[in-house]
């Protein structure tokens, strides 16, 4: 039956286009469009692209022996960077030595574009692990992440512990970009089922099966909507796009089940311009004020927002830099005629 | 006849709670379980919430071959594979099908070496698998192609859960609320991944406003996870003049899923690539009748249960659905033949799938 429906269908489109109806060359049209609005949105995104991709499996295709690995470098230092990649080189040749599942590490320097070298770093992860799967691990490191201590860590473990959230106590906490996992452990032993993520971090050099490598962004893209009670986000929250900054709110409150719990720790924009105001000004991402992450999780549908600034309520404030805020997803069952999205 | 092992384990490069491929590895352990065998899954990564139900693969035992086999589920390129290769047990492999490269590359490089690597392994695989079984017969075929000697269809093991949920009362209230103003809502379900070809329904939403029904909206379902295709995809309805018309409404919860089934009136599939399509079944199974393009596994998967169409030119797919929205006895006939089909994909009906794919096996001699 449905054939000959398809058939009816057909000559019905060949009769509207032959009556004049659908004018000539909007198909084509609607196709242009499309390509062009692609090709804007792939040059917008910072994620390296092909050629990057295909660059680095040309490189790491070669490699088959740590003294390819060495060979390669040599060859890279004499070209751009000097003797200090030598020097690193070596070091990481003997911490692979060292390391006892014979993983080879590569260690990304650097002190400003954190954000595309840990793009870089990512695809080059999943590159080398298509490539060398036993062989290789890459793993991205920031020169210097903020401390949560004092005021700012108990208000922090505080709004994502089950004694101040009553009914809607938090089980399953995340821990979006961990580090090297401090603050995981201290949500475990508030007991919660505390889980982590974080780029740089190597599951082959670790057997805590409670932390995975992968970037906030990259990880809760992945994530079921309302897999988690409580999320605590830290790191990528300084050097965020402002477009990426919206995604990461978005996704942020998608990750929460009902009643669930954010808590965001970043550093004061002023912090940074007052240290060094060009790199500040020119960095591809930069933190935000408190107002403004309020504003983008109120708009992804987060409610109670609470801002917490350690110089103005901490007198043991020791990082006077940082500040943390923290919404809520609604409760439907708690509720009733409050919309949630 | 071969001997009986002890135990028949899973191996699976990623598994995540709300997963097609994940979800049936997971219903396949009950399976084997309730056969008799010791059954584990041993994953290269697990997402939240499968601590302690699955193994990391760095666990899995290796066992003498005749007390243990393997089963590997094959849906991208993954050192997984090569675990698996190397392990001394029988091998079984299952596969969900790997999307061509030259849909993802564009987009997402890494996945382009991903699946690039997955087609490569698949191959590899092929002289070692003792059976290769596939949930449609366009992978069964595919892995004919790919050198496999002895291919099953087993089919998959749908996520029931999308069809047994309440629908949220206050977005279907909302739903209500547009369609109260009047226009029909089309509505398509899938991750926002390129292969998925949204921007080729919203062209036909195009033509179908023009010529149909010029208040008709589309709501696209389905985790954003290419940023930069779904930023493709926002800009284009905006230059469109689509900004109010189209609804992206991302990664949605069980109950707001079944609402937006619920308050659609018919589900568009425009797909370049599905290895089988599970949101096809879940709109026959909610009473919504299927205009799709039939391309790889759709045909298979809606056979008569749905308009499939040769082409997806705007204006065909346009027409279509205008006709499955005018014509009362068709649409009528589209639904009572999309919820047979829909039963037939039963749970139980796929589990004995497995079962009689793993006898096979036993009985070969």
């Amino acid at each position: 039956m449905t054939s000959e429906v398809v058939a009816e269908i057909e000559a019905e489109a060949r009769e509207l286009r032959a009556g004049g109806l659908v004018p000539e060359g909007l198909e084509d049209q609607l196709d242009k469009s499309f390509d062009d609005v692609a090709d804007e949105s792939l040059a917008a995104a910072s994620a390296p692209g092909a050629k990057a991709v295909g660059g680095a499996r040309a490189v790491l295709g070669k490699i088959s022996s740590l003294a390819d690995l060495r060979k390669q470098a040599d060859g890279l230092a004499r070209r751009r960077f000097g003797p200090s990649l030598r020097r690193l080189e070596r070091r990481a040749a003997l911490g692979a030595r060292k390391a006892a599942d014979g993983a080879w590490i590569t260690v990304h320097v650097t002190a400003d574009h954190f954000e595309r070298v840990a793009a870089h770093s990512a695809v080059a992860s999943r590159v080398l692990s298509t490539i060398r799967p036993r062989d290789l691990a890459a793993s991205a490191m920031a020169t210097r992440r903020p401390t949560i201590e004092g005021g700012l860590l108990t208000w922090t473990l505080d709004r994502l512990s089950p004694e101040r959230n009553g009914e809607a106590a938090p089980r399953s906490v995340l821990h979006a970009e961990c580090g090297d996992g401090r603050l995981v452990e201290l949500l475990a032993a508030r007991g919660l089922d505390a889980r982590g993520a974080d780029p740089g971090w190597s599951e082959r050099a670790s057997r805590d099966a409670r932390i995975v490598a992968g970037g906030a962004l990259e990880y809760l893209g992945a994530t079921p909507p309302a897999s988690f009670d409580g999320l605590l986000l830290t790191g990528i929250v300084d050097r965020l796009r402002p477009g990426a900054a919206r995604a990461l709110a978005q996704l942020a409150a998608a990750s929460l089940a009902s009643g669930g719990v954010v808590v965001l720790v970043s550093t004061r924009p002023e912090a940074n311009m007052a240290k060094d105001p060009v790199a500040a000004d020119l960095a591809p991402g930069r933190p935000l004020h408190p107002v403004t992450w309020c504003h983008l999780l109120a708009q992804s549908g987060l409610l109670d927002l609470e801002v917490f600034e350690p110089d103005a309520g901490d007198p043991d404030a020791r990082e006077p830099e940082l500040f943390a805020v923290s919404a809520r997803r609604a409760d439907p069952g708690r509720e009733a005629g409050k919309g949630i999205l | 006849m071969r001997v009986r092992p002890v135990r028949i384990d899973q191996i699976i490069p990623s598994i995540v709670e709300r997963d097609a491929v994940s979800h049936h590895t997971l219903e396949a352990q009950k399976v084997l379980h309730s056969m008799g065998f010791v059954s584990e899954i041993y994953a290269g990564n697990m997402g939240p919430g499968l601590h302690g139900r699955v193994h990391l693969l760095e666990e899995l035992p290796r066992e003498e071959p005749e007390r243990q086999w393997v089963c590997y589920q094959a849906s991208i390129g993954s050192p997984a594979a090569d675990v698996f290769a190397s392990h001394p047990g029988l091998k079984l492999l299952d596969y969900h099908n790997i999307s061509p490269v030259e849909l993802v590359e564009r987009w997402l490089p890494h996945l382009g070496e991903e699946v690039r690597l997955g087609r490569k392994q698949l191959a590899e695989l092929a002289p070692v698998v003792e059976l290769g079984f596939a949930d449609s017969e366009f992978n069964r075929v595919e892995l004919e192609e790919a050198g496999y000697r002895r291919t099953a269809v087993a089919p998959l093991m749908v996520d029931t859960t999308n069809l047994s949920s309440t629908p949220d009362m206050r977005l279907v209230d909302r739903l209500s609320s547009a369609r109260s103003r009047g226009g029909n809502d089309w509505l398509f379900v899938g991750q926002m991944l390129p292969h998925k070809a949204h921007q080729d329904v919203i062209k036909a939403l195009v033509l179908y406003r023009r010529l149909f029904d010029p208040e008709a909206r589309l709501h696209l379902v389905g985790r954003e996870s290419c940023p930069a295709y779904a930023d493709a995809l926002h800009r284009y309805a905006s230059a469109l003049g689509l900004a109010g018309a189209v609804e992206f409404a991302g990664s949605v919860s069980s109950g707001e899923l079944a609402a937006y089934y619920a308050s659609s009136d018919v589900f568009v599939c425009c797909s370049d690539h599905e290895g089988f399509c599970a949101p096809l079944l879940e709109a026959m199974h909610h009473r919504l009748p299927v205009v799709a393009y039939g391309v790889t596994a759709v045909p298979e998967t809606v056979l008569d249960a749905g308009i499939v169409l040769p082409t997806k030119s705007p204006l065909l797919v346009a027409c279509a659905v205008n006709r499955v929205l005018t014509d009362a006895r068709l649409r009528e006939g589209l639904v009572q033949a999309g919820l047979k089909r829909a039963q037939e994909f039963s749970l139980d009906a796929a589990r004995r799938g497995l079962a009689q794919a793993v006898e096979q096996v036993l009985q070969a001699a």
